[in-house]
C-alpha cells in the first residue's frame, strides 16, 4: 500500500522504545546504575536524591520527544489521507493516499502531486504528453515533458482506461531518479500480447506535479516507502552535537577520575582498618552480621558506597540544566527580529534545540542553488542591440507594472538602420523559442491589471525563455501564440503579425544554440538563432562583434545569464536546401542524432549578429553578501544543485561565490570523456597541490597578495565515478585525491546532483580526515536527504513545500539569515554551552575533591 | 551604464557589512507593526541586555591589585591582634607520660568504682578578662565515622513514646540491652563523655572552687526543639522512661543525669552537646561556662589553679588523647590566628604583585599603548 511513514514511534511502543533510546546515552545509564547501587546497598545518600534527577530528566525527554513524534504523526497522516482519485470497475472513485496498491490506475488533475510512482499511461492532450514540474524532487522547476506509453495513450475516459489488459514487469524498487527500465505487455482482445520498453520517460515520480495538463491516467507501480522520492530519503536519525560528544569524553574521563577515587579509598579504608582499634574502638562496635560478612563483599560494597558518594562528580543536573539551556536558548533565535522576514511573515523556526552551538562551529555549508541562493524566477534583465543598450526601466519580481514599459536608450538613439534591427531583434526573441502559452484562467488580481496586454502564462521547460518573452512583452512586443504553424506577435503598434514557422532547429547543451526558420507574410524566410556567446561568436559573419561581445562578458562577470541572437535572411532556393538536410536527416535511421547535428551544423552559420541578452536568476536577497561573510569567517561553501552547470555556474558568480579571480577547475562527464578519470583527477590535484605549495611559501615572504583561490565544478556523473568501488580497490586513492583537491578549493561547485548524491558529498566530507562539522541548507524535497546527512540541517521555508523545513533542525525565511545565525546566534551558543558544561565540570570537581579529602579524616567510612 | 549599475546596486541589496560580530547592536528599526507573528523588540528577546565583559589592561589590573592588598592587609592585622587578645589554656591530662598525675588512671574502666580522680596544677600567666569557656578536647575520636554518625535516633530524643519503647534500626549494636530497649540508643549516646572536671583557684594553700555553670552550653534550638523528654502523665521521668534500660556503658540511666528536672533527661545539656557530633577526629566540645562575677575583677586571676578530674573516660585503647581548654571569645569566635595571617599574606601578596607588574608596566608597557583598551 502506499503507506508512508516518517514517526519513530507508536502508541504501544513509545514507552519501552523511548526508555531504550534514552538509556543508549552514557550518563542517563549511568545515573540508572548509582540509582540501582543505591536501592540495593546502604549508600551515605538515599536513592531518592539521585532518583528524582533522573526520572525528570526521563520524563521531559520523553514528553518532548513524545510531541514531536505526535506531530510527525499528524504530518503522516495528512499525507497518507489525501484523497487520490482511481478507477474501480470504469469508475473514478476517491480514496485515501494510503489505500492505494500497485496496479491501481490512478487519476491526477492539473497542479496535483502524484500520489506515487506511476507509468503513464494516457493524458487529455492529444498527443499523449503531460508536463511535470520536479521542483520538490530535484529543484527543477522547469516543466519537463512526459510521455504516455503508446498503446495506451489513446484511452481518454475510465472505461476506455478500465478494459485495458496489461502487465508490467519493472526493476526492483532504486533511488535513481532519472534511470527506469521496465517493459508493458498490453493484451489485445487474446492476441499475442505487444510488449513495449518502458522508461524513465514515462515514468511520474511521487512527489512531481503535474502541470499545463488537464488529467492524466497512470498505473501504480511503486508506492509507500518504495516510490523513488521515498527511497532518496534517509532514515532520520537523532544528531548529536560535537559539544555533546566532548561531554561524553569528558564524562569517561570523570568517571574514570571517580573510580580510581572510590579504589583509592577503598584500599586506604582497608589499611586503615588493619589496626583494630581503629576498625572498632569501644565507642563504635559493629553490629554482629557486618562481623560476619565476607571481606569481599564488604570491600565492593564499600567501593560502590565510595561511588556512590562520589558520583555527583558526574553532574546529573548537568544534562537537564544543558538542556533547558539549549531549549531556552533557542527562543533568542526565534525571537529575532533580524530574523522575521517581513513578506511571509514567518520567523525561524528551531526543530532541535540540541544542536545550537554547532551552528557556531561550522566549517562547510552545502547549499540548494534553486530557491536557497535565488528565488527561482528568471528575470530579463537588458539587452544589447548593436552595441546599444535597453534596459526594461521596472525590475521587479516578474510582475510587470504596466505604466512603465518604456525602455532606457542609454546609448545615442539608433539611426534609421538601427530602428530596423532593433525590430528585428525583438522579433527575433519573440519567435525563436519552444514557449507554450496557457491562457490564464486563474486571474489574480495583480495579472487583472494588465489583462488589456494580452495576459498570458507562458510555460517552457526553460525558464531563461519565458524571462526573455515576457521582458519582450515588456519591451512591447507580445508573444501570443502557435496557432496552425503561425506564430502570432502582437506589436508595438498593437498589430498582430503572423510568422510561419517552418522549421525549429531545437536546442541541444553541445551546440548550445536553437534555431527557427519562419516565413513572414511578406514572404521573406528568416532564420534566427539564439544561443551563448561561444556558439554564436564563430558563426557570425557580420554585426558589431567587438561591442556585443565586451557587453556580453560584461554581464556573464556580472552573473547575468546571456544569450546572443543573431539571424540570416534566407533566400527559398537555400531555405529548400536546408529543408532538404534537415529532412534527410529527420528520416535517417541510424545515428539520427549525429546527422542532424551535422545538418544543424552546415545550416547554423554565416549568421548576422543582432544582439545579446541578459537574464538574471535573481538571488536572494543578500545572498551574495551571505556567501562573501561566510566565506570570510573561514566557512567553505558549497553548492550542490541539480541544476544544469552553466546556470549554475552563473549563479555561482552572481553570489560571488566564484569571484572574477577564481580559477575554475572542472571535473565533468565531458572532460572525462576526453580524458580518463585517473589523468583528470591526477592534473587537477597537481595544479591545486602546486598552489598550495607555492602559497605556503608565498605566506612566509609576504606575498600572499597575488594568491589565488580555486573553485572546482563537478557534476553528478563525474562524481558517481569517482565513489563507485572500482575492482582493483582503489577507489579509495580516488576519492582521498578528490577531497584533497576540494579541500584545497575555496568553492566547490557540484550540479546535476541526485538527492542521494548530495547527501553522498556531505558524508563524504563529514568523514573525511578532519571531521568538520558541516551544514547543509536547502527548500525542496530535493534537499532533505542532504538536510538529514549533515551535522546541522537547514530548512528554507520556501515556495517547494515545507519538506525541507520539517524535516530540518532549523528552518529559516531567507538564506541571508544564515550569516547572523551562524556567526552570532551560533557563536553566542557555543560560547555559552561551552561556559555552562565547563562551569559544571568545575563546579562538580570542587564539589566532590573536599569530599574526598574529607575521606582521610573521618575514618575513610563514607561519611 | 551607469543607470544599470546602480540598478543592479539595488537588486543586489545593501553593500556587505562586516563580518565580525553585530553584537546585537542596534537593532533594525521596527518595520511594519501590528503582526502578531513579529517578535518584539524587547533588549532581552533580541540579546541587547547590558553586559559587562572585563577586559584585563594594566589599567584594570593594576589598581585592583592594589585595592585588595590594601584592604586585606588592615583586615588581616586586625583578626589578628583579636585573635592574640583572646586568652586560651590548655591541659592535656590524658596521662599517658609516666610523671603525669592521670597516669595512674590511664587503663581505666567505665565502671570503676570508684572512680579514679587525679589533681592536675597549673598557672594562668595572664588573667582572663571577659567570660571564660571551658572545653574538653579529645582526639583520635572519630565522631565522624560514618556508622556512629548514624547510630542514633532522633525521634526518640525529640520524645516520641514509640520511638522510645522500639527505638530505630540504625541504633545497632546499641539499640537493645537485655531485651529492653535502650533509651537514649546509638553508640553516640552510649560512648557519652562522662569525665567530671572541677577548677580550683589556688590562694595561699586555700583552694577555692570556681562556679561552673553546666546551663547555656547547649544550642537554643536543640535544647528547646530537636531534644524532648517523652510525655506522659505527670513529670516524673523515670516513670515516663518505665520500660527501657540505660546504654551500657552508663552508669546511671538518662533520668538521673542532673537533678534539675530542666536538665534532666534528653534535655540534659552535656549529653545535647555530645550528641552534637563532631565533624574531624580532634574536637572540643562546650563543658561549663564561668561567668564574670563583676567589673572589677577579671574572671580568672593570674595565679595557681588546680584542675580535679574524676577520670572515667578510657580512651588510651585507640590512642586518643583528653583535653581541658579554658578560652575566652571574642567577636570572631575562639582563638584563630589562622585567619589573620591568611588575610595579611593575601593581601601582600596582592600587594606586591601591583609593585611588580607597575615596575613592569613602566619599563616596557610604552612599547603597545595603543592596544590597551581604555575602560
Amino acid at each position: 500500500d502506499n503507506l508512508c511513514i516518517c514517526f519513530q514511534y507508536t502508541f504501544w511502543n513509545f514507552v519501552p522504545k523511548n526508555l531504550f533510546e534514552q538509556f543508549r546515552r552514557i550518563a542517563n545509564f549511568y545515573f540508572l546504575i548509582i540509582f540501582l547501587v543505591q536501592l540495593i546497598i546502604d549508600t551515605p545518600t538515599s536513592p531518592v536524591t539521585s532518583g528524582l534527577p533522573l526520572l525528570f530528566v526521563i520524563t521531559v525527554t520523553a514528553i518532548k520527544q513524545g510531541y514531536e513524534d505526535w506531530l510527525r504523526h499528524k504530518a503522516d497522516n495528512a499525507m497518507n489521507q489525501c484523497p487520490v482519485h482511481f478507477i474501480q470497475h470504469g469508475k473514478l472513485v476517491r480514496k485515501q493516499s494510503r489505500k492505494l496498491r500497485v496496479g491501481d490506475i490512478v487519476m491526477v488533475k492539473e497542479d496535483e502531486t502524484f500520489p506515487c510512482d506511476l507509468i503513464f499511461l494516457s493524458s487529455s492532450r492529444g498527443d499523449g504528453t503531460c508536463f511535470v514540474t520536479t521542483a520538490s524532487l530535484d529543484g527543477e522547476s522547469s516543466h519537463k515533458t512526459y510521455y504516455a506509453v503508446q498503446d495506451t495513450k489513446a484511452f481518454h475516459n475510465e472505461q476506455e482506461i478500465d478494459a485495458l489488459h496489461a502487465t508490467i514487469e519493472c526493476e526492483q524498487p532504486q533511488p535513481d531518479l532519472y534511470k527506469f527500465v521496465g517493459r508493458i505487455n498490453v493484451y489485445h482482445d487474446r492476441n499475442e500480447p505487444t510488449a513495449r520498453p518502458l522508461g524513465s520517460e514515462n515514468l511520474l515520480l511521487r512527489g512531481a506535479t503535474l502541470k499545463n495538463t488537464e488529467k492524466i491516467f497512470g498505473v501504480a507501480i511503486y508506492t509507500g516507502m518504495e516510490t523513488k522520492m521515498a527511497l532518496n530519503y534517509q532514515a532520520k536519525s537523532q544528531k548529536r552535537s560535537a559539544v555533546e560528544k566532548s561531554m561524553n569524553v569528558f564524562l569517561i574521563v570523570y568517571l574514570c577520575i571517580l573510580i580510581s577515587k572510590a579504589l583509592i579509598n577503598t584500599v586506604l579504608k582497608y589499611v586503615w582498618q588493619s589496626e583494630p582499634f581503629r576498625d572498632e574502638p569501644w565507642y563504635n562496635q559493629k553490629t554482629e552480621p557486618e562481623r560476619k560478612r565476607n571481606l569481599f563483599l564488604r570491600a565492593f560494597t564499600d567501593f560502590l558506597a565510595f561511588m556512590v558518594l562520589f558520583n555527583y562528580i558526574i553532574p546529573v543536573s548537568m544534562y537537564v540544566t544543558v538542556e533547558m539551556q539549549k531549549f531556552l536558548g533557542s527562543y533568542f533565535l526565534t525571537w529575532d527580529e533580524e530574523m522575521f522576514d517581513e513578506d511571509t511573515g514567518e520567523g525561524p523556526l528551531v526543530n532541535t534545540s540540541d544542536l545550537n552551538e554547532e551552528l557556531g562551529q561550522i566549517e562547510y555549508v552545502f547549499t540548494d542553488k534553486t530557491g536557497t541562493l535565488t528565488e527561482n524566477n528568471m528575470e530579463f534583465v537588458e539587452c544589447c542591440i548593436e552595441g546599444h543598450i535597453y534596459v526594461p526601466h521596472v525590475i521587479c519580481n516578474g510582475q510587470i507594472l504596466h505604466d512603465c514599459t518604456g525602455i532606457d536608450m542609454i546609448d545615442s538613439s539608433p539611426g534609421g538602420s538601427g530602428k530596423e534591427r532593433e525590430e528585428l531583434f525583438f522579433r527575433a526573441l519573440c519567435l525563436c523559442h519552444t514557449v507554450q502559452v496557457k491562457d490564464d484562467d486563474s486571474v489574480d488580481g495583480l495579472k487583472k491589471n494588465h489583462l488589456s496586454r494580452g495576459s498570458c502564462i507562458y510555460i517552457s521547460s526553460s525558464p531563461d525563455e519565458v524571462a526573455l518573452v515576457e521582458g519582450i512583452q515588456r519591451l512591447g512586443y507580445t508573444y501570443l501564440r502557435l496557432k496552425d504553424n503561425f506564430m502570432e506577435i502582437l506589436n508595438r503598434e498593437n498589430n498582430i503579425e503572423k510568422f510561419e514557422l517552418l522549421e525549429v532547429l531545437s536546442f541541444d547543451s553541445v551546440r548550445r544554440r536553437m534555431s527557427v526558420i519562419v516565413k513572414s507574410s511578406t514572404g521573406d524566410i528568416f532564420m534566427f538563432c539564439k544561443g551563448a556567446d561561444s556558439s554564436i561568436f564563430p558563426r557570425v559573419k557580420e554585426g558589431k562583434i567587438d561591442q556585443i561581445r565586451s557587453r556580453v562578458e560584461r554581464n556573464a562577470v556580472e552573473g547575468l545569464r546571456t544569450l546572443c541572437v543573431a539571424y540570416k535572411k534566407l533566400t527559398a532556393e537555400e531555405y529548400s536546401n536546408a529543408q532538404k538536410l534537415l529532412q534527410n536527416a529527420k528520416l535517417a535511421l541510424q545515428d539520427r542524432e549525429k546527422k542532424l547535428a551535422e545538418v544543424y551544423e552546415k545550416i547554423e552559420r554565416d549568421f548576422i549578429l543582432l544582439g545579446a541578452t541578459a537574464v538574471e536568476d535573481r538571488l536572494q536577497e543578500k545572498a551574495a553578501d551571505t556567501i562573501e561573510a561566510l566565506q570570510k569567517a573561514g566557512i567553505k561553501v558549497w553548492v550542490l544543485t541539480g541544476d544544469k552547470m552553466e546556470t549554475a555556474a552563473a549563479t555561482c558568480y552572481a553570489c560571488k561565490l566564484f569571484r572574477r579571480n577564481t580559477q575554475i577547475l572542472e571535473l565533468t562527464t565531458k572532460k572525462i570523456e576526453e580524458q580518463s578519470l585517473h589523468d583528470v583527477l591526477f592534473d587537477l590535484s597537481k595544479t591545486v597541490l602546486r598552489h598550495s605549495g607555492s602559497l605556503t611559501r608565498d605566506t612566509f615572504s609576504g606575498l600572499s597578495t597575488d594568491m589565488q583561490d580555486y573553485g572546482l565544478i563537478i557534476d553528478g556523473a563525474a562524481l558517481s565515478l569517482i565513489m563507485k568501488p572500482r575492482q582493483d580497490g582503489s577507489s579509495g586513492n580516488y576519492r582521498e585525491l578528490f577531497l584533497e583537491i576540494c579541500r584545497n578549493c575555496s568553492a566547490v561547485l557540484c550540479c546535476r546532483m541526485a538527492p542521494l548524491q548530495k547527501a553522498q558529498i556531505v558524508k563524504l566530507i563529514k568523514l573525511s580526515k578532519e571531521h568538520p562539522i558541516t551544514l547543509a541548507i536547502g527548500d525542496g524535497a530535493n534537499d532533505v536527504s542532504m538536510i538529514l546527512e549533515a551535522h546541522v540541517g537547514i530548512g528554507i521555508i520556501g515556495k517547494e513545500g515545507r519538506q525541507a523545513a520539517r524535516n530540518s533542525d532549523y528552518a529559516i525565511p531567507k538564506f541571508k539569515h544564515l550569516k547572523k545565525m551562524l556567526l552570532v546566534h551560533g557563536h553566542f551558543y557555543y560560547v555559552r554551552i561551552s561556559e555552562l558544561v565547563q562551569y559544571f565540570f568545575y563546579k562538580n570537581v570542587c564539589f566532590i575533591f573536599p569530599q574526598f579529602l574529607y575521606q582521610f579524616f573521618c575514618g575513610f567510612s563514607q561519611q | 551604464m551607469a543607470v544599470n549599475y546602480s540598478a543592479k546596486e539595488e537588486a543586489d541589496g545593501h553593500p556587505s557589512g562586516g563580518v565580525g560580530v553585530p553584537g546585537g547592536g542596534a537593532g533594525g528599526g521596527g518595520g511594519g507593526a501590528g503582526k502578531t507573528r513579529k517578535p518584539d523588540n524587547t533588549a532581552f528577546k533580541q540579546q541587547r541586555l547590558p553586559a559587562w565583559q572585563p577586559i584585563l589592561t594594566a589599567g584594570t589590573v593594576l589598581p585592583a591589585f592594589f585595592i585588595i592588598g590594601l584592604i586585606f592587609i588592615p583586615i588581616g592585622i586586625g583578626i589578628f591582634v583579636t585573635s592574640n587578645n583572646i586568652r586560651e589554656y590548655e591541659i592535656d591530662y590524658t596521662g599517658t607520660e609516666p610523671s603525669s598525675p592521670c597516669n595512674k588512671c590511664l587503663n581505666v574502666s567505665w565502671d570503676s568504682t570508684p572512680p579514679c580522680t587525679c589533681t592536675i596544677n597549673f598557672t594562668l600567666e595572664h588573667s582572663f578578662e571577659s567570660n571564660v569557656f571551658m572545653y574538653y578536647g579529645l582526639s583520635n575520636f572519630y565522631q565522624n565515622h560514618r556508622r556512629y554518625v548514624k547510630s542514633r535516633d532522633d525521634s526518640q530524643l525529640n520524645g516520641d513514646n514509640s520511638s522510645l519503647h522500639n527505638p530505630s534500626k540504625e541504633c545497632e549494636p546499641y539499640r537493645t540491652n537485655e531485651d529492653k530497649p535502650i533509651a537514649p540508643c546509638g553508640a553516640i549516646a552510649n560512648s557519652m563523655f562522662n569525665d567530671t572536671l572541677e577548677l580550683y583557684r589556688i590562694d595561699n594553700d586555700t583552694r577555692t572552687p570556681i562556679t561552673l555553670i553546666k546551663k547555656g552550653i547547649a544550642w537554643w534550638t536543640d535544647k528547646n526543639v530537636k531534644f524532648r523528654n517523652p510525655t506522659g502523665d505527670g513529670n516524673n521521668l523515670t516513670a515516663l522512661f518505665q520500660g527501657t534500660t540505660k546504654p551500657i556503658n552508663w552508669p546511671k540511666p538518662v533520668y538521673m543525669l542532673d537533678s534539675e528536672p530542666d536538665n534532666n533527661g534528653f534535655i540534659n545539656e552535656d549529653f545535647i552537646v555530645w550528641m552534637r557530633t563532631a565533624a574531624l577526629p580532634t574536637f572540643r566540645k562546650l563543658y561549663r561556662l564561668i561567668e564574670r562575677k563583676n567589673n572589677l575583677q577579671p574572671t580568672l586571676q593570674a595565679g595557681k589553679y588546680s584542675l580535679d578530674i574524676a577520670y572515667n573516660y578510657p580512651v588510651h585503647s585507640f590512642d586518643g588523647r583528653k583535653r581541658m581548654i579554658l578560652s575566652t571569645i571574642s567577636w570572631m569566635g575562639g582563638k584563630n590566628p589562622f585567619l589573620g595571617i591568611a588575610y595579611i599574606t593575601v593581601g601582600s601578596i596582592c600587594f606586591f604583585l601591583g609593585v611588580v607588574l607597575l615596575i613592569i608596566h613602566h619599563k616596557y608597557g610604552n612599547r603597545n599603548t595603543s592596544a590597551d583598551i581604555p575602560n
